[in-house]
């Protein structure tokens, strides 16, 4: 879906590792560009003013806010979504198949519905990356950016604790 | 929501209030304007574009109703304000008090504004609309000062 | 009070829980959830991820009015823009537009007062609200819906909003339905007893206004509507985020002339429901799919965050003049409570959650007399409903409140006066006397009070902390309270569900139920059921919830009742399927039935593990291409059952925590949280404790932070979550859980729900433990309070360091 204002910019960039191209509107929004433009829908909008981190996406490597960013701001960098984070993209039934904090949600039964699920979890990649044997205060703050409305957060902090002590927690997906 | 305050003019009272009422100058002093006429005797309309926080350019149709006019002493204006981010309505209180020696060059503007705001404004910029409020207040008053200067300069003083 | 049932003789309940064969292998157990992976890795659907040919994008108009006349809607321009496809306002829905269908009817209540006024799909003459809808557009994209919605030109007449409940009730008040004469939505009156005697001989009346103001669900999943029209096969499909997807499909297809079976409302996976999602017929449910059969292309409609706080139902403010007449030893002799009750502009649900507040009221105590009265308010506001809760925390509020001020005044303890009031374990049923939102009289099935609040007290430590602990904080200077309260649910009512169990020829059981699943677990806790019940791993049992082609009979997930009614129904046609399965077995294998032994997806007779045949064989078997299926029989190996409680159960719980306020911030700290819970059987500890941990975070938005800011002229002041603060990890603590388990009697199972458990009591104890950090000096009788709210109430009255008296 494309915003059709008149004008589209061609921009080219890498998610998940592949490059993709497309020609945008200037004021599709990241969000809207990689869920309907690119059909990856892992990626889900919860408020679009940057408060509930649902949108969370990797951008070289940093958490942004996919709903505060317009796509041809991603022009040339290189964009990770929650998709990415499991190798063959989680399509195979085996438990090794998932990125640890993948099975480590699980594990710990850190997701209820799911909807704010991927913002976590691309919220973590980089803050474990950065902060492998957090403490519970310093997971809950890192958390404290990402809204759920159904788990009351503490299975989340549980299964944040199980995955820094798993090796390769703090690694990218199949980028 | 309620924006009020007090200024003072180097001027009398009668010169004050011909600018007030003068569409042109109102459209020169009244920030965001882009447009302003006036429709009758009593009554302007115009376009207004103002910021409040994350909303960058909040474009209204405003239409202005004077009441209780007697010069040159006070008026009420009867605001009503429409746009695609939300309205605002209400009434605000002009008084022009001659301050000084009698017919002397100095008048003190009054005014006290009530107003209504709804829609998408109210929803998202409340912490702003106060602050927003007094400021705008200001620039328009600062505008509407230099503007008094420039037509009493232009007379070459002393009126 | 006419029609009261007569005083019931003790007999045993009617439906014992049953063995299922085989020990409970999976039935209690934490088994990981089976619908994980597909939400882990982003391939779940959720509505907003329905992509089709040719999809269009509806965008609404609102009103920025609380109340006012349409004297004017131009939508020509719009029509012309580039990009957009149709326009339609209420002139352009001809025939097809209509109030929507009052859903709860109330309850049959003697001297009931009540007036149906449903909300409409486009306003037409007069706005009620901000952010009713005004006109519809369609559009290629959704931003130039959006940009087409400038278009409109819209004239308003402005009228007077009503916004305070009193006020509402004035001669003088504008009228939000003018037909009425009045704001009066309903008015409803249940007694028990004659509470004015009790007052004449009480030792002591506290008497207080209490105002509890609640809040929108705010799931972080907006609402949606796809729909699509086959002009060919002549059938409809609409995804929705609907906790009910087999009412919807009812109601849209009886609006649109289709029949049933030309309809098939699919709710995928649901980013969170909790109670607005149930609201039916919302004005884009019944638009989008009537759009969608007019273009000729699927429609795609998507509520963004902002549209969600005007558009989205959500509950709101009660105020209670209430009072509790006690003897000199703290016990109950009645209570009298008169409240109104916000319904904003429409009310569709009917009197859900009043009814609620009412009963719940009542709590786990004895209270031989009762007169309760409340007034519904039309407002010119969004519309309320029921959210996680349901009314009951203002009940629950209303009563721990009085409780605490009548302990304060009698100088007993407040978990003695409590203990001296709890119903004991064999006074059940026990019946309340008045009716509940099921139209049945308020009977508590089971239940062991006391035991709850003993063991509540003794985790939080009470005894040590009220003689020991915080006297020595209050010299440090610490403002350290406890709070520690107890509550009533009432959850599982009816009227019923189904579910059908098939065992396929893979071996793998396909089991279908028409309620939805927003995040519950179902497809882990039904599969546990049923896996129990055929022998077989959970894994190997595939659950299909809220789609109306797969089950097509049942209401959906609301009042915490998926698991008990739902669960029964499984539970029920598994038991059925397995009957199947031992009479073929039996037969194939040559054995007699109670020979048999079921498990990991085989039948074999006992202690001949060789003589045995998979349940894939038999339901092969059983569907033979030659040969009879013989009279009183049925091919393959599936059943269908329904579950219908007689009256809904009680569950219960007691919720303690320990807060420290800050005398420089007023901020309220929780140092401790502690929930005893009881929801009768649990079927999967896992999923019943996060229900409860998610149902905290709610209370705990809902006791401090969460408030909808309407100002006089219907205007919210804080429609994004910048400014309606919702709970993070950093405001939630980890609850400490201990459960206590008392079966209903009444289902199989012996479940009770848990969903809203958690969300309840909380602002109750939160100002129990407040006032008691604050040593009485500030008297708490509403709910949220924020920390400038309490900075108002405390003023300076601040206690003094050390000085530990009683106030």
């Amino acid at each position: 879906m494309s915003a059709r204002q008149g004008g589209g910019v061609p921009i080219s960039l890498t998610v998940n590792g592949s490059p993709a191209s497309r020609t945008v509107e200037p004021r599709l929004l990241l969000s809207d560009f990689l869920r309907h433009d690119l059909e990856l829908t892992g990626t889900h909008v919860g408020c679009e003013h940057g408060v509930c981190g649902a949108c969370t996406v990797l951008l070289d490597g940093e958490a942004v806010r996919s709903c505060l960013l317009f796509a041809v701001q991603a022009d040339g960098h290189a964009i990770e979504t929650v998709e990415g984070l499991a190798p063959g993209g989680g399509a195979g039934g085996r438990e090794g198949d998932l990125h640890p904090l993948q099975a480590a949600f699980h594990a710990a039964h850190a997701l209820q519905c799911g909807f704010c699920t991927p913002g976590f979890l691309m919220t973590l990649v980089p803050f474990l990356r950065e902060n492998p044997d957090p403490d519970e205060h310093e997971i809950r703050e890192a958390l404290s950016g990402n809204l759920c409305r159904c788990t009351g957060y503490k299975n989340i902090v549980d299964a944040v604790a199980l995955a820094a002590r798993k090796p390769g927690a703090d690694a990218r997906g199949a980028a | 929501m309620i924006v009020e305050g007090a200024y003072r003019f180097p001027a009398k009272r009668e010169v004050i209030w011909e600018l007030l009422l003068d569409p042109a100058v109102i459209a020169k002093t009244m920030p965001g304007t882009t447009e302003m006429v006036k429709v009758t005797h009593e009554k302007y309309a115009g376009k207004l574009r103002i910021g409040i926080g994350a909303i960058t350019a909040a474009e209204f149709e405003v239409t202005v109703v004077l009441a209780d006019v007697v010069p040159p002493e006070r008026y009420t204006m009867l605001i009503d304000g429409q746009g695609k981010f939300g309205f605002t309505r209400g009434s605000a209180l002009v008084e022009l008090v001659a301050d000084g020696a009698p017919g002397g060059e100095s008048t003190q503007l009054h005014f006290r504004a009530d107003m209504q705001v709804g829609g998408k404004i109210a929803g998202a910029g409340q912490r702003l609309l106060d602050s927003v409020g007094k400021l705008l207040t200001k620039q328009g008053l600062d505008a509407l000062s230099r503007e008094v200067n420039a037509r009493l300069g232009s007379r070459g003083g002393g009126a | 009070m006419k029609g009261k049932p007569k005083p019931r003789a003790r007999t045993a309940p009617p439906h014992a829980p049953e063995p299922a064969g085989a020990e409970h292998r999976w039935l209690g157990k934490s088994v990981p959830r089976l619908e994980d992976r597909k939400l882990l890795t982003g391939r779940a659907l959720f509505t907003d991820d329905v992509d089709l040919p040719g999809m269009l994008h509806a965008a609404l108009l609102r009103s920025d009015e609380a109340h006012a006349r349409i004297k004017r809607i131009d939508a020509s321009a719009a029509r012309t823009r580039e990009g957009v496809v149709a326009v339609y306002t209420a002139a352009d829905l001809g025939d097809y537009w209509k109030p929507g269908p009052h859903l709860v009817p109330p309850p049959p209540v003697e001297g009931l007062v009540f007036h149906s006024c449903t909300q409409v799909p486009l306003a037409k003459d007069k706005v009620r609200h901000a952010g009713e809808a005004l006109a519809l557009v369609v559009a290629e994209s959704r931003y130039i819906a959006e940009d087409a919605l400038e278009d409109i030109t819209v004239e308003l007449e402005p009228l007077g909003a009503v916004t305070d409940l009193e006020a509402a009730l004035e001669a003088t008040s504008p009228l939000v339905h003018e037909q009425l004469g009045g704001n009066v939505a309903a008015k409803a009156r249940q007694t028990k007893g004659d509470y004015a005697k009790a007052a004449a001989r009480a030792h002591t009346i506290v008497r207080r206004r209490f105002r509890y103001d609640r809040g929108a669900a705010a799931a972080i999943e907006n609402r949606g509507v796809v729909a699509q029209w086959d002009a060919k096969a002549e059938e409809l499909t609409i995804w929705d985020t609907t906790q009910a997807p087999i009412p919807i499909r009812n109601g849209l297809a009886a609006m649109l002339g289709l029949r049933e079976s030309q309809v098939r409302v699919v709710a995928p996976f649901i980013g969170g429901g909790f109670g607005p999602k149930i609201m039916m017929f919302y004005p884009e449910e019944v638009l989008v799919p009537w759009a969608a059969m007019r273009i000729g292309r699927p429609v795609k409609w998507i509520e963004d965050r902002r549209e969600n706080f005007y558009a989205t139902t959500q509950e709101r403010l009660q105020i209670h003049d209430a009072e509790i007449a006690v003897a000199a030893d703290g016990r109950i002799l009645g209570v009298r409570d008169e409240f109104l009750f916000d319904t904003g502009a429409y009310d569709p649900y009917g009197l859900t959650i009043p009814i609620n507040s009412q009963c719940t009221l009542l709590g786990c105590y004895r209270v031989p007399n009762y007169d309760s009265t409340f007034t519904a308010v039309f407002t010119n506001r969004p519309i309320v409903t029921p959210v996680r809760g349901a009314g009951r925390q203002h009940g629950v509020f209303v009563m721990e409140r009085l409780l605490d001020l009548a302990a304060r005044e009698l100088k007993l303890d407040r978990v003695e006066i409590r203990r001296r009031n709890f119903l004991a374990p064999d006074d059940f049923p026990h019946d309340h006397g008045i009716l509940f939102q099921d139209f049945r009289p308020l009977t508590y099935d089971s239940g062991r009070y006391a035991e709850a609040m003993d063991m509540a007290a003794q985790l939080i430590g009470y005894e040590q902390f009220v003689n020991e602990v915080q006297p020595g904080l209050r010299k440090a200077g610490r403002h350290v309270g406890l709070g520690i309260v107890s509550y009533i649910e009432g959850t599982g009512i009816g009227p019923y569900e189904g579910a059908r169990v098939t065992i396929e020829p893979s071996g793998t059981v396909r089991v279908a139920t028409g309620v939805g699943t927003q995040g519950q677990g179902h497809f882990t806790t039904f599969a546990q059921l049923v896996s129990d019940v055929l022998g077989m791993d959970p894994s190997k049992v595939q659950v299909i919830t809220g789609d109306t082609r797969e089950f097509g009979w049942g209401t959906g997930t609301f009042a915490s009742r998926g698991a008990v009614v739902a669960g029964n129904a499984v539970y029920a046609a598994a038991q059925l399927v397995r009957k199947k399965v031992l009479d073929l077995a039996s037969e194939a294998l040559g054995a007699p039935r109670q020979a048999l032994v079921l498990e990991c997806g085989s039948v074999h007779v006992a202690g001949e593990p060789r003589r045995t045949v998979r349940l894939g064989d038999l339901a092969l078997k059983a569907n033979p291409l030659r040969g009879g299926v013989s009279p009183g029989t049925e091919p393959g190996l599936e059943a269908t059952a329904y579950f219908g409680p007689e009256r809904g159960n009680a569950a219960n719980g007691v919720h303690a925590m320990i807060v420290e306020v800050d005398p420089e911030t007023c901020q309220a700290a929780i140092r401790r949280y502690v929930v005893v819970h009881d929801c009768g059987t649990v079927i999967n500890p896992m999923v019943v404790e996060a229900q409860v941990q998610g149902g905290v975070a709610a209370g705990i938005g809902n006791a401090f932070y969460e408030q909808l800011v309407w100002d006089e002229n219907g205007q919210l002041l804080n429609a994004s979550f910048m400014d309606y603060l919702l709970p993070t990890a950093l405001d939630v603590p980890a609850v400490e859980m201990a459960h206590t388990v008392t079966p209903s009697p009444l289902n199989p199972l012996g479940t009770k729900g848990v969903g809203e458990a958690g969300a309840i009591p909380t602002a109750a104890a939160f100002a129990q433990a407040v006032e008691d950090a604050l040593q009485g000096r500030v008297e708490i009788t509403e709910a949220p309070l924020s920390p400038g709210r309490l900075f108002e109430l405390i003023g300076d009255g601040w206690p003094v360091a050390g000085s530990g008296e009683d106030p």
